[in-house]
């Protein structure tokens, strides 16, 4: 019985919370469905451990900690992949002495910063642009922006050294700021 | 004491997170004096932060709730 009524709450859970984890999910890892991946393996972990929950804490804030957990666990994986340089590494954009290369060489931008703010092109390019990133750096970009932590608390939580985050997030910066140059001035 | 635009852009990167220390921002300060290159990207990267912020955290939402919640209520029935 006891087994039964316990399986009732989970039901009512998901019911009631599925809509407010999405969210946080989802506004954590920028991805559809990636956050429904994650509120699924959240509530499958809940059934899972469900003796375990005694009551002590409500079970909104028992599934949002668990939920909590699966996102540090996202990205501690992903920024563990295996990192590929490729041939878009800091030497594809400065010279041996660390001069800009020619070509590489930040253009002017016509228009003034506040329009392109508004500018929902530029925005669209933008978010090309940084899924065109490798994984790995877009992962590292992503932590920054939507975690709103500093660098060296996001090198804690994913497990990477500051040189390390701070390789990337130069390289990716560069990156990004190129394919934004090219694919918006294309347009 | 003079940079070379590849430590430029590092510290550009850098302080849209930390804050320089006095050394750096005088040598970065130095730089950008003298090259526009470093200027365009200093300029070009603060727009690219405030886009990545808010294009980063307004994304759209569509996904369809009451199917996410059937779909979370079979694989728990399957898993037991």
């Amino acid at each position: 019985m006891a087994r039964d009524s316990a399986h009732n709450n989970l039901s009512d859970w998901v019911e009631n919370y599925t809509d407010p984890l999405f969210q946080w999910a989802h506004h954590k890892v920028s991805d559809n469905e990636m956050a429904k991946d994650l509120v699924q393996d959240t509530f499958l972990a809940a059934a899972e451990k469900l003796s375990s929950f005694k009551g002590d804490s409500k079970p909104k804030t028992w599934l949002f900690s668990i939920l909590n957990h699966k996102i540090i666990d996202h990205y501690r994986k992903k920024v563990k992949q295996p990192l590929r340089f490729e041939n878009n590494s800091i030497d594809s954009f400065f010279t041996s002495d660390g001069d800009w290369k020619k070509e590489k060489q930040p253009n002017d931008w016509p228009e003034d910063s506040e329009n392109l703010l508004d500018n929902e092109t530029f925005q669209a390019v933008l978010k090309e642009c940084l899924d065109a990133l490798p994984a790995h750096w877009s992962t590292c970009v992503k932590l920054k922006y939507l975690m709103n932590k500093k660098g060296d608390e996001i090198c804690q939580e994913v497990e990477i050294s500051p040189t390390n985050y701070w390789q990337i997030l130069h390289r990716a910066k560069l990156q990004l700021r190129e394919c934004v140059e090219k694919n918006w001035f294309k347009n | 004491m003079f940079l070379s635009c590849l430590k430029a852009t590092a510290l550009i990167n850098k302080k849209s997170d930390a804050s320089l220390s006095c050394v750096e921002n005088i040598q970065l300060k130095a730089h950008k004096s003298m090259c526009s290159a470093c200027r365009n990207y200093d300029k070009q990267i603060s727009v690219i932060d405030k886009a990545l912020n808010e294009t980063l955290n307004k994304e759209g939402l569509s996904v369809d709730v009451e199917a996410l919640k059937a779909s979370i209520l079979g694989k728990i029935k399957n898993s037991q």
